[in-house]
Protein backbone atom coordinates (compact mmCIF):
# COMPACT_ATOMS: atom_id res chain seq x y z
CA UNK A 1 0.00 0.00 0.00
CA UNK A 2 3.14 2.35 0.69
CA UNK A 3 4.33 1.85 -2.28
CA UNK A 4 0.83 3.05 -3.92
CA UNK A 5 0.91 6.53 -1.98
CA UNK A 6 4.27 7.05 -3.17
CA UNK A 7 4.00 6.99 -7.17
CA UNK A 8 1.10 10.17 -6.64
CA UNK A 9 2.61 13.53 -7.02
CA UNK A 10 2.02 16.29 -4.15
CA UNK A 11 -0.90 18.01 -5.77
CA UNK A 12 -2.42 14.68 -6.22
CA UNK A 13 -2.38 13.82 -2.68
CA UNK A 14 -3.61 17.21 -1.58
CA UNK A 15 -6.50 17.09 -3.76
CA UNK A 16 -6.87 12.46 -2.73
CA UNK A 17 -6.42 13.80 0.89
CA UNK A 18 -9.42 16.25 1.09
CA UNK A 19 -11.72 14.04 -1.17
CA UNK A 20 -11.03 11.68 1.70
CA UNK A 21 -11.53 13.90 4.42
CA UNK A 22 -14.46 15.33 2.72
CA UNK A 23 -16.40 11.54 2.06
CA UNK A 24 -17.10 11.65 6.12
CA UNK A 25 -19.94 13.01 5.44
CA UNK A 26 -20.96 11.41 2.53
CA UNK A 27 -24.87 10.70 3.54
CA UNK A 28 -25.14 13.44 6.12
CA UNK A 29 -27.96 15.41 4.39
CA UNK A 30 -29.21 13.03 1.75
CA UNK A 31 -31.15 16.54 0.00
CA UNK A 32 -33.18 14.54 -2.75
CA UNK A 33 -34.22 11.84 -0.65
CA UNK A 34 -35.12 8.63 -2.24
CA UNK A 35 -34.78 10.56 -5.92
CA UNK A 36 -30.78 10.85 -5.04
CA UNK A 37 -29.35 9.02 -2.53
CA UNK A 38 -26.38 10.59 -1.07
CA UNK A 39 -25.66 12.44 -4.41
CA UNK A 40 -25.19 15.44 -2.80
CA UNK A 41 -22.90 14.46 -0.10
CA UNK A 42 -21.07 12.71 -3.39
CA UNK A 43 -20.55 16.11 -5.02
CA UNK A 44 -19.40 17.73 -1.95
CA UNK A 45 -16.85 14.85 -1.43
CA UNK A 46 -15.52 15.12 -5.49
CA UNK A 47 -15.24 18.88 -5.68
CA UNK A 48 -11.58 19.05 -5.18
CA UNK A 49 -11.03 16.90 -8.12
CA UNK A 50 -13.49 19.04 -9.90
CA UNK A 51 -12.21 22.10 -8.88
CA UNK A 52 -8.56 21.29 -9.79
CA UNK A 53 -9.19 19.84 -13.36
CA UNK A 54 -11.50 22.54 -14.76
CA UNK A 55 -10.43 25.86 -12.60
CA UNK A 56 -9.87 27.36 -15.99
CA UNK A 57 -13.14 26.46 -18.04
CA UNK A 58 -16.50 27.11 -15.22
CA UNK A 59 -18.75 26.57 -17.64
CA UNK A 60 -17.29 22.89 -18.03
CA UNK A 61 -17.09 22.86 -14.30
CA UNK A 62 -20.99 23.84 -13.92
CA UNK A 63 -21.52 21.04 -16.47
CA UNK A 64 -19.45 18.53 -14.34
CA UNK A 65 -21.24 19.03 -11.60
CA UNK A 66 -24.74 18.86 -13.06
CA UNK A 67 -23.75 15.48 -14.66
CA UNK A 68 -22.35 14.49 -10.58
CA UNK A 69 -26.06 15.08 -9.36
CA UNK A 70 -27.22 11.43 -10.24
CA UNK A 71 -28.78 8.50 -7.59
CA UNK A 72 -25.12 7.77 -5.36
CA UNK A 73 -25.29 5.30 -2.52
CA UNK A 74 -22.35 2.61 -2.28
CA UNK A 75 -21.18 1.76 1.66
CA UNK A 76 -19.33 4.78 2.32
CA UNK A 77 -16.11 2.89 3.94
CA UNK A 78 -15.43 1.71 0.45
CA UNK A 79 -17.15 4.59 -1.60
CA UNK A 80 -14.22 5.84 -1.57
CA UNK A 81 -12.65 4.02 -4.47
CA UNK A 82 -15.40 5.40 -6.81
CA UNK A 83 -14.43 8.96 -5.67
CA UNK A 84 -10.66 8.41 -7.01
CA UNK A 85 -11.57 6.35 -9.75
CA UNK A 86 -14.10 9.37 -10.75
CA UNK A 87 -11.45 11.92 -10.43
CA UNK A 88 -8.72 10.48 -12.36
CA UNK A 89 -11.72 9.84 -15.09
CA UNK A 90 -12.34 13.91 -14.48
CA UNK A 91 -8.71 14.40 -14.97
CA UNK A 92 -9.13 12.45 -18.60
CA UNK A 93 -11.94 14.62 -19.63
CA UNK A 94 -10.19 17.72 -18.58
CA UNK A 95 -7.30 16.72 -20.95
CA UNK A 96 -9.16 15.41 -23.83
CA UNK A 97 -12.30 16.79 -25.56
CA UNK A 98 -13.39 13.47 -26.80
CA UNK A 99 -14.05 11.84 -23.83
CA UNK A 100 -16.94 10.50 -23.29
CA UNK A 101 -18.48 11.88 -20.04
CA UNK A 102 -21.52 9.78 -20.12
CA UNK A 103 -18.46 6.36 -19.51
CA UNK A 104 -18.11 8.36 -16.15
CA UNK A 105 -21.60 7.98 -14.89
CA UNK A 106 -21.77 4.36 -15.96
CA UNK A 107 -18.30 3.90 -13.96
CA UNK A 108 -20.10 4.73 -11.28
CA UNK A 109 -23.30 2.90 -11.24
CA UNK A 110 -22.09 0.14 -11.98
CA UNK A 111 -19.59 -0.16 -8.82
CA UNK A 112 -22.28 0.71 -6.82
CA UNK A 113 -23.81 -2.56 -6.50
CA UNK A 114 -20.91 -4.61 -5.96
CA UNK A 115 -18.69 -2.35 -4.34
CA UNK A 116 -21.90 -1.98 -1.51
CA UNK A 117 -22.13 -5.89 -1.21
CA UNK A 118 -18.62 -6.01 -0.24
CA UNK A 119 -19.08 -2.78 1.98
CA UNK A 120 -22.15 -4.39 4.16
CA UNK A 121 -20.84 -7.83 4.40
CA UNK A 122 -17.46 -7.32 5.24
CA UNK A 123 -17.87 -4.02 7.46
CA UNK A 124 -21.74 -4.60 8.77
CA UNK A 125 -21.86 -8.17 8.35
CA UNK A 126 -18.54 -9.12 9.97
CA UNK A 127 -16.23 -6.24 11.18
CA UNK A 128 -19.58 -4.91 13.04
CA UNK A 129 -20.82 -8.24 14.69
CA UNK A 130 -16.82 -8.53 16.19
CA UNK A 131 -16.77 -5.56 17.46
CA UNK A 132 -20.45 -5.50 18.96
CA UNK A 133 -19.72 -8.82 20.45
CA UNK A 134 -16.86 -8.15 22.10
CA UNK A 135 -18.18 -4.60 22.98
CA UNK A 136 -21.69 -6.17 24.65
CA UNK A 137 -19.63 -8.81 26.67
CA UNK A 138 -17.31 -5.99 28.49
CA UNK A 139 -20.46 -3.82 28.82
CA UNK A 140 -22.58 -5.91 30.25
CA UNK A 141 -20.72 -5.50 33.34
CA UNK A 142 -21.85 -1.88 33.28
CA UNK A 143 -18.36 -0.73 31.85
CA UNK A 144 -17.97 2.02 29.41
CA UNK A 145 -15.45 -0.12 28.23
CA UNK A 146 -17.67 -1.86 26.04
CA UNK A 147 -18.77 1.14 24.07
CA UNK A 148 -14.86 2.45 23.61
CA UNK A 149 -13.46 -0.89 22.82
CA UNK A 150 -16.23 -1.45 19.75
CA UNK A 151 -15.58 2.15 18.41
CA UNK A 152 -11.83 1.11 18.20
CA UNK A 153 -12.55 -1.89 16.73
CA UNK A 154 -14.87 -0.88 14.05
CA UNK A 155 -13.40 2.46 13.16
CA UNK A 156 -9.34 2.20 12.65
CA UNK A 157 -9.89 -0.91 10.17
CA UNK A 158 -12.50 1.01 8.33
CA UNK A 159 -11.21 4.25 8.46
CA UNK A 160 -7.68 2.91 7.17
CA UNK A 161 -9.99 1.40 4.13
CA UNK A 162 -11.68 4.99 3.52
CA UNK A 163 -8.24 6.30 3.12
CA UNK A 164 -6.46 3.44 0.87
CA UNK A 165 -9.31 3.04 -1.51
CA UNK A 166 -9.29 6.90 -2.13
CA UNK A 167 -5.66 6.54 -3.34
CA UNK A 168 -6.42 2.69 -5.32
CA UNK A 169 -9.62 3.97 -6.98
CA UNK A 170 -7.71 6.77 -8.26
CA UNK A 171 -4.52 4.45 -9.80
CA UNK A 172 -6.16 1.47 -9.95
CA UNK A 173 -8.31 2.55 -12.89
CA UNK A 174 -11.68 0.67 -13.94
CA UNK A 175 -10.91 -3.26 -14.51
CA UNK A 176 -9.61 -3.64 -11.00
CA UNK A 177 -13.05 -4.88 -9.85
CA UNK A 178 -13.87 -7.09 -12.45
CA UNK A 179 -10.65 -8.50 -12.52
CA UNK A 180 -10.93 -9.21 -9.10
CA UNK A 181 -14.44 -10.64 -9.83
CA UNK A 182 -13.54 -12.68 -12.50
CA UNK A 183 -10.58 -14.03 -11.24
CA UNK A 184 -12.22 -15.55 -8.48
CA UNK A 185 -10.61 -14.19 -5.77
CA UNK A 186 -13.27 -11.69 -4.59
CA UNK A 187 -15.39 -15.40 -3.89
CA UNK A 188 -12.46 -16.46 -1.71
CA UNK A 189 -12.33 -13.60 0.32
CA UNK A 190 -16.41 -13.49 1.03
CA UNK A 191 -16.24 -16.96 2.00
CA UNK A 192 -13.13 -16.50 4.65
CA UNK A 193 -15.00 -13.54 5.98
CA UNK A 194 -18.74 -14.98 6.37
CA UNK A 195 -16.98 -18.03 8.01
CA UNK A 196 -15.46 -15.69 10.69
CA UNK A 197 -18.93 -13.92 10.87
CA UNK A 198 -21.04 -16.87 11.31
CA UNK A 199 -18.63 -18.18 14.19
CA UNK A 200 -18.99 -14.70 16.01
CA UNK A 201 -22.93 -14.94 15.11
CA UNK A 202 -23.18 -18.30 16.76
CA UNK A 203 -21.35 -16.85 19.53
CA UNK A 204 -23.39 -14.06 19.96
CA UNK A 205 -26.70 -16.13 19.71
CA UNK A 206 -25.32 -18.14 22.76
CA UNK A 207 -24.73 -15.17 24.46
CA UNK A 208 -27.46 -12.84 23.77
CA UNK A 209 -30.80 -15.06 23.30
CA UNK A 210 -32.04 -16.77 26.56
CA UNK A 211 -34.81 -18.48 28.20
CA UNK A 212 -35.35 -19.94 31.44
CA UNK A 213 -38.88 -21.95 32.57
CA UNK A 214 -39.70 -22.38 36.14
CA UNK A 215 -42.16 -25.06 34.84
CA UNK A 216 -41.88 -28.13 37.30
CA UNK A 217 -42.95 -31.58 37.73
CA UNK A 218 -44.23 -32.35 41.20
CA UNK A 219 -43.49 -35.70 42.14
CA UNK A 220 -44.49 -37.86 45.39
CA UNK A 221 -42.06 -37.50 48.12
CA UNK A 222 -39.21 -35.78 46.46
CA UNK A 223 -38.00 -32.88 45.42
CA UNK A 224 -39.95 -31.62 42.17
CA UNK A 225 -38.47 -32.03 38.57
CA UNK A 226 -37.18 -28.54 36.89
CA UNK A 227 -38.07 -28.86 33.16
CA UNK A 228 -35.59 -26.44 31.99
CA UNK A 229 -32.85 -28.99 33.73
CA UNK A 230 -34.13 -31.95 31.26
CA UNK A 231 -33.91 -29.15 28.44
CA UNK A 232 -30.54 -28.64 29.40
CA UNK A 233 -29.31 -32.11 29.45
CA UNK A 234 -30.91 -32.31 25.75
CA UNK A 235 -29.11 -30.04 24.42
CA UNK A 236 -27.87 -26.49 26.30
CA UNK A 237 -29.30 -23.72 24.85
CA UNK A 238 -32.12 -25.83 22.73
CA UNK A 239 -34.43 -22.84 22.85
CA UNK A 240 -32.76 -20.09 21.94
CA UNK A 241 -31.37 -22.12 19.36
CA UNK A 242 -34.09 -23.43 18.49
CA UNK A 243 -35.89 -20.05 17.71
CA UNK A 244 -32.83 -18.04 16.19
CA UNK A 245 -33.04 -20.67 13.34
CA UNK A 246 -36.93 -20.68 13.52
CA UNK A 247 -37.04 -16.65 13.07
CA UNK A 248 -34.10 -17.18 10.08
CA UNK A 249 -36.35 -19.69 8.59
CA UNK A 250 -39.33 -17.12 8.53
CA UNK A 251 -37.41 -14.20 7.13
CA UNK A 252 -36.16 -17.03 4.24
CA UNK A 253 -39.86 -16.93 3.57
CA UNK A 254 -39.67 -13.38 3.13
CA UNK A 255 -42.33 -12.75 6.44
CA UNK A 256 -41.80 -9.27 7.57
CA UNK A 257 -39.25 -8.69 10.10
CA UNK A 258 -41.92 -6.12 12.09
CA UNK A 259 -44.30 -9.59 12.33
CA UNK A 260 -41.96 -12.21 13.38
CA UNK A 261 -40.88 -9.19 16.40
CA UNK A 262 -44.37 -8.83 17.07
CA UNK A 263 -44.80 -12.56 17.21
CA UNK A 264 -41.84 -13.27 19.59
CA UNK A 265 -43.00 -10.25 21.58
CA UNK A 266 -46.58 -11.83 22.21
CA UNK A 267 -45.11 -15.31 22.54
CA UNK A 268 -43.01 -14.27 25.04
CA UNK A 269 -45.71 -12.40 26.72
CA UNK A 270 -47.98 -15.04 26.71
CA UNK A 271 -45.42 -17.16 28.28
CA UNK A 272 -45.08 -15.26 31.65
CA UNK A 273 -48.97 -14.57 32.32
CA UNK A 274 -49.53 -18.65 32.25
CA UNK A 275 -46.25 -18.99 34.32
CA UNK A 276 -44.02 -20.36 32.00
CA UNK A 277 -41.08 -18.33 32.19
CA UNK B 1 -38.63 16.24 33.34
CA UNK B 2 -37.83 19.43 30.88
CA UNK B 3 -34.16 18.30 31.37
CA UNK B 4 -34.11 14.89 30.87
CA UNK B 5 -36.52 15.29 28.05
CA UNK B 6 -32.97 17.95 26.40
CA UNK B 7 -30.61 15.61 27.27
CA UNK B 8 -32.86 12.63 25.07
CA UNK B 9 -32.65 15.44 22.50
CA UNK B 10 -28.87 16.18 22.70
CA UNK B 11 -28.67 12.42 22.75
CA UNK B 12 -30.37 12.12 19.44
CA UNK B 13 -28.56 14.59 17.64
CA UNK B 14 -24.84 13.43 19.20
CA UNK B 15 -25.56 10.10 17.74
CA UNK B 16 -27.86 9.57 14.73
CA UNK B 17 -26.58 13.38 13.50
CA UNK B 18 -23.07 12.34 14.63
CA UNK B 19 -22.89 9.44 13.28
CA UNK B 20 -23.68 10.00 9.67
CA UNK B 21 -22.00 13.76 10.12
CA UNK B 22 -18.33 11.55 10.75
CA UNK B 23 -18.32 8.57 8.57
CA UNK B 24 -21.30 6.26 10.06
CA UNK B 25 -18.62 5.38 12.71
CA UNK B 26 -21.08 3.49 14.93
CA UNK B 27 -21.95 5.70 17.34
CA UNK B 28 -25.69 5.05 16.34
CA UNK B 29 -25.21 1.79 17.96
CA UNK B 30 -27.18 1.10 21.17
CA UNK B 31 -24.15 0.13 22.93
CA UNK B 32 -22.92 3.95 21.96
CA UNK B 33 -26.12 5.36 22.31
CA UNK B 34 -26.45 3.89 25.86
CA UNK B 35 -23.10 5.28 27.18
CA UNK B 36 -24.07 8.74 26.13
CA UNK B 37 -27.23 8.76 27.03
CA UNK B 38 -25.66 7.53 30.44
CA UNK B 39 -22.98 10.49 30.77
CA UNK B 40 -25.89 12.99 29.82
CA UNK B 41 -28.81 12.03 31.78
CA UNK B 42 -26.07 10.82 34.88
CA UNK B 43 -26.22 7.33 35.29
CA UNK B 44 -23.65 5.85 33.60
CA UNK B 45 -23.90 2.21 34.59
CA UNK B 46 -27.75 2.19 34.18
CA UNK B 47 -26.89 3.40 30.35
CA UNK B 48 -23.98 0.73 29.67
CA UNK B 49 -26.36 -1.96 30.54
CA UNK B 50 -29.27 -0.91 28.88
CA UNK B 51 -27.21 -0.20 25.57
CA UNK B 52 -25.54 -3.21 25.67
CA UNK B 53 -28.98 -5.16 26.08
CA UNK B 54 -30.40 -3.45 23.33
CA UNK B 55 -27.56 -3.96 21.14
CA UNK B 56 -28.38 -8.24 21.08
CA UNK B 57 -32.09 -6.88 20.07
CA UNK B 58 -31.28 -4.70 17.34
CA UNK B 59 -27.97 -6.00 16.16
CA UNK B 60 -28.87 -7.14 12.87
CA UNK B 61 -30.46 -3.83 11.66
CA UNK B 62 -28.23 -1.40 9.90
CA UNK B 63 -29.44 1.61 7.86
CA UNK B 64 -28.68 -0.12 4.41
CA UNK B 65 -29.56 2.38 1.23
CA UNK B 66 -32.28 4.24 3.51
CA UNK B 67 -34.63 1.03 3.79
CA UNK B 68 -34.09 0.30 7.96
CA UNK B 69 -35.96 -2.18 9.79
CA UNK B 70 -35.74 -0.40 13.29
CA UNK B 71 -33.84 3.02 14.65
CA UNK B 72 -32.38 2.37 17.76
CA UNK B 73 -31.52 5.80 18.83
CA UNK B 74 -34.76 7.33 19.81
CA UNK B 75 -35.35 3.87 21.42
CA UNK B 76 -32.22 3.45 23.37
CA UNK B 77 -31.77 7.13 24.50
CA UNK B 78 -35.98 6.60 25.86
CA UNK B 79 -35.05 3.67 27.41
CA UNK B 80 -32.47 4.99 29.18
CA UNK B 81 -34.55 8.04 30.15
CA UNK B 82 -36.98 5.95 31.38
CA UNK B 83 -35.31 3.92 33.92
CA UNK B 84 -32.99 6.81 35.09
CA UNK B 85 -35.21 9.46 35.46
CA UNK B 86 -38.19 7.77 35.88
CA UNK B 87 -37.23 4.76 37.93
CA UNK B 88 -38.69 2.45 35.51
CA UNK B 89 -38.00 -1.34 35.65
CA UNK B 90 -34.91 -2.25 33.02
CA UNK B 91 -36.68 -4.91 31.72
CA UNK B 92 -39.55 -3.13 30.87
CA UNK B 93 -37.46 -0.79 29.83
CA UNK B 94 -36.11 -2.85 27.49
CA UNK B 95 -39.02 -3.90 26.21
CA UNK B 96 -41.07 -0.84 25.37
CA UNK B 97 -37.83 0.47 23.57
CA UNK B 98 -38.24 -2.12 20.72
CA UNK B 99 -41.35 -1.30 19.52
CA UNK B 100 -40.53 2.73 19.67
CA UNK B 101 -37.49 1.90 17.46
CA UNK B 102 -40.07 0.03 15.00
CA UNK B 103 -42.27 3.01 15.12
CA UNK B 104 -39.45 5.63 15.01
CA UNK B 105 -38.07 3.38 12.07
CA UNK B 106 -40.96 4.63 10.08
CA UNK B 107 -40.49 8.28 10.72
CA UNK B 108 -36.59 8.17 9.75
CA UNK B 109 -37.86 6.46 6.73
CA UNK B 110 -40.86 9.72 5.65
CA UNK B 111 -37.82 12.09 6.98
CA UNK B 112 -35.10 10.83 4.45
CA UNK B 113 -37.10 9.56 1.52
CA UNK B 114 -39.83 12.03 1.32
CA UNK B 115 -39.65 15.17 3.10
CA UNK B 116 -35.96 15.69 2.04
CA UNK B 117 -37.24 14.37 -1.71
CA UNK B 118 -38.40 17.85 -1.83
CA UNK B 119 -34.82 19.86 -1.87
CA UNK B 120 -34.25 17.36 -5.56
CA UNK B 121 -34.96 21.02 -7.41
CA UNK B 122 -33.07 22.86 -5.26
CA UNK B 123 -30.07 20.40 -5.47
CA UNK B 124 -30.46 20.11 -9.46
CA UNK B 125 -30.18 24.12 -9.48
CA UNK B 126 -27.36 24.90 -7.09
CA UNK B 127 -25.20 22.13 -9.09
CA UNK B 128 -26.02 23.33 -12.55
CA UNK B 129 -25.08 26.95 -11.30
CA UNK B 130 -21.68 25.48 -10.06
CA UNK B 131 -23.18 27.16 -6.89
CA UNK B 132 -20.30 25.39 -4.68
CA UNK B 133 -20.80 27.43 -1.26
CA UNK B 134 -24.63 27.33 -1.80
CA UNK B 135 -24.08 23.02 -1.85
CA UNK B 136 -22.08 23.37 1.05
CA UNK B 137 -24.36 25.59 2.91
CA UNK B 138 -27.25 23.77 1.67
CA UNK B 139 -25.55 20.17 3.24
CA UNK B 140 -24.83 20.86 6.23
CA UNK B 141 -27.67 23.28 6.86
CA UNK B 142 -29.42 20.26 6.01
CA UNK B 143 -27.70 17.97 7.86
CA UNK B 144 -28.46 20.19 11.39
CA UNK B 145 -32.40 20.25 10.40
CA UNK B 146 -32.33 17.23 10.22
CA UNK B 147 -31.50 15.83 13.38
CA UNK B 148 -32.61 18.54 15.33
CA UNK B 149 -35.68 17.85 14.08
CA UNK B 150 -35.58 14.11 14.74
CA UNK B 151 -34.29 14.45 18.01
CA UNK B 152 -37.67 15.86 18.79
CA UNK B 153 -39.61 12.40 18.90
CA UNK B 154 -37.19 11.79 22.11
CA UNK B 155 -37.82 15.13 23.40
CA UNK B 156 -41.55 14.30 23.47
CA UNK B 157 -41.37 10.83 24.39
CA UNK B 158 -39.71 11.55 28.11
CA UNK B 159 -41.55 15.16 28.05
CA UNK B 160 -45.04 13.66 27.79
CA UNK B 161 -44.33 9.74 28.16
CA UNK B 162 -42.20 9.20 30.64
CA UNK B 163 -44.57 9.81 33.88
CA UNK B 164 -47.71 7.82 32.59
CA UNK B 165 -45.52 4.86 31.70
CA UNK B 166 -44.05 4.89 34.99
CA UNK B 167 -47.45 4.75 36.94
CA UNK B 168 -48.57 1.93 34.68
CA UNK B 169 -45.27 0.07 34.54
CA UNK B 170 -46.12 0.68 39.17
CA UNK B 171 -49.00 -1.58 38.18
CA UNK B 172 -47.85 -3.99 36.39
CA UNK B 173 -48.53 -7.72 38.15
CA UNK B 174 -45.83 -10.14 38.22
CA UNK B 175 -46.63 -12.41 35.83
CA UNK B 176 -46.68 -9.79 33.30
CA UNK B 177 -43.29 -8.35 34.38
CA UNK B 178 -41.52 -11.96 33.97
CA UNK B 179 -43.51 -11.60 30.09
CA UNK B 180 -41.58 -8.35 29.83
CA UNK B 181 -38.35 -9.91 30.90
CA UNK B 182 -38.61 -12.93 28.63
CA UNK B 183 -39.55 -10.38 25.79
CA UNK B 184 -36.35 -8.70 26.26
CA UNK B 185 -34.23 -12.54 26.73
CA UNK B 186 -36.27 -13.75 23.51
CA UNK B 187 -36.07 -10.68 21.41
CA UNK B 188 -32.36 -10.98 20.56
CA UNK B 189 -32.98 -14.04 18.16
CA UNK B 190 -34.46 -11.93 15.45
CA UNK B 191 -31.13 -9.58 15.31
CA UNK B 192 -29.18 -13.00 14.84
CA UNK B 193 -31.29 -14.16 12.18
CA UNK B 194 -31.29 -10.60 10.59
CA UNK B 195 -27.60 -11.29 10.85
CA UNK B 196 -27.44 -14.68 9.96
CA UNK B 197 -29.62 -14.28 6.84
CA UNK B 198 -26.85 -11.92 5.45
CA UNK B 199 -24.09 -14.68 5.83
CA UNK B 200 -25.57 -18.23 5.93
CA UNK B 201 -24.94 -20.55 2.96
CA UNK B 202 -25.48 -24.23 3.02
CA UNK B 203 -21.53 -24.61 3.07
CA UNK B 204 -20.61 -22.47 5.88
CA UNK B 205 -23.90 -22.67 8.37
CA UNK B 206 -21.88 -25.60 10.39
CA UNK B 207 -19.64 -22.31 11.65
CA UNK B 208 -22.78 -21.03 13.06
CA UNK B 209 -22.93 -23.92 14.97
CA UNK B 210 -19.76 -23.58 16.13
CA UNK B 211 -19.83 -20.36 17.91
CA UNK B 212 -22.51 -21.44 19.56
CA UNK B 213 -21.35 -24.57 20.93
CA UNK B 214 -17.94 -22.69 21.91
CA UNK B 215 -19.62 -20.30 24.24
CA UNK B 216 -22.31 -22.06 25.87
CA UNK B 217 -20.10 -24.84 26.70
CA UNK B 218 -16.94 -23.99 26.35
CA UNK B 219 -17.92 -20.54 28.04
CA UNK B 220 -15.00 -19.20 25.97
CA UNK B 221 -14.31 -15.38 25.88
CA UNK B 222 -15.63 -13.59 22.47
CA UNK B 223 -12.38 -12.47 21.60
CA UNK B 224 -10.75 -16.28 21.67
CA UNK B 225 -14.03 -17.01 19.55
CA UNK B 226 -13.07 -14.52 16.90
CA UNK B 227 -9.64 -15.83 17.02
CA UNK B 228 -10.79 -19.30 16.69
CA UNK B 229 -13.00 -18.13 13.70
CA UNK B 230 -10.06 -16.46 11.88
CA UNK B 231 -8.29 -19.64 12.29
CA UNK B 232 -10.69 -21.58 10.45
CA UNK B 233 -11.02 -18.89 7.65
CA UNK B 234 -7.31 -19.04 6.86
CA UNK B 235 -6.95 -22.90 6.92
CA UNK B 236 -10.28 -22.94 4.31
CA UNK B 237 -8.97 -19.99 1.99
CA UNK B 238 -5.69 -21.36 1.91
CA UNK B 239 -6.90 -24.81 0.88
CA UNK B 240 -9.36 -22.45 -1.88
CA UNK B 241 -6.63 -21.05 -2.93
CA UNK B 242 -5.06 -24.09 -3.92
CA UNK B 243 -7.80 -25.38 -5.38
CA UNK B 244 -8.68 -22.23 -7.12
CA UNK B 245 -4.58 -22.26 -8.38
CA UNK B 246 -4.85 -25.65 -10.10
CA UNK B 247 -8.30 -25.02 -11.41
CA UNK B 248 -6.62 -22.25 -13.11
CA UNK B 249 -3.54 -23.92 -14.52
CA UNK B 250 -5.60 -26.34 -15.67
CA UNK B 251 -7.11 -23.84 -18.19
CA UNK B 252 -4.16 -21.65 -18.77
CA UNK B 253 -2.39 -25.39 -19.77
CA UNK B 254 -5.45 -25.78 -22.49
CA UNK B 255 -6.01 -22.52 -23.34
CA UNK B 256 -1.98 -21.45 -24.32
CA UNK B 257 -0.39 -24.79 -23.64
CA UNK B 258 2.78 -22.60 -24.23
CA UNK B 259 3.90 -22.67 -20.53
CA UNK B 260 6.18 -25.50 -20.13
CA UNK B 261 6.98 -25.49 -16.41
CA UNK B 262 3.46 -24.98 -15.54
CA UNK B 263 1.91 -28.26 -17.42
CA UNK B 264 4.89 -30.01 -15.91
CA UNK B 265 3.62 -28.65 -12.63
CA UNK B 266 0.06 -29.73 -13.39
CA UNK B 267 0.70 -33.32 -14.35
CA UNK B 268 3.36 -33.52 -11.63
Amino acid sequence: MSTMTKTTSAEDKKMLNKIFLRSFSVFASCAGGSVKGGADGWLYSIQPALNRYYKDDPEKLADAMRRHTTWYNITQNVGTFAMGLVASMEHENSEHDDFDTESIDGIKVSLMGPMSGIGDAIFWGVLRVIAAGIGINLAMSGSPLGAIMFLLIYNIPSILCRYFMTYLGFQMGTNFISQLYEGGLMKLITKATSTVGLVMIGAMTAANVSFNTILSIPVQDADPIMVQTYLDSIFKGIIPLGLTLFCLWLLKKNVNVNWILVGVMVAALIMGFVGIV
Amino acid sequence: MIGLACMAWLTVVICYGGNWLLGQCMIERPLVVGLIAGILMGDVKTGVVIGASLEAIFMGSVNIGGAISAEPVTATALAVAFTVGAGIDQGASITLAVPVGVVTAFASIFLNNIVLALFTASFDKLAAEGNERGLAVQHYVLWFLKYALFGLIAFLGVYLGAEPVAAIVDQIPANVMAGLNAVGALLPAVGMALLLKMLWSKELAVYFFLGFVLYIYLGMPMIAIAVIGVVFAVIQALRDKELFDLEHKGVAVVAAGSDKSDEEDFFA
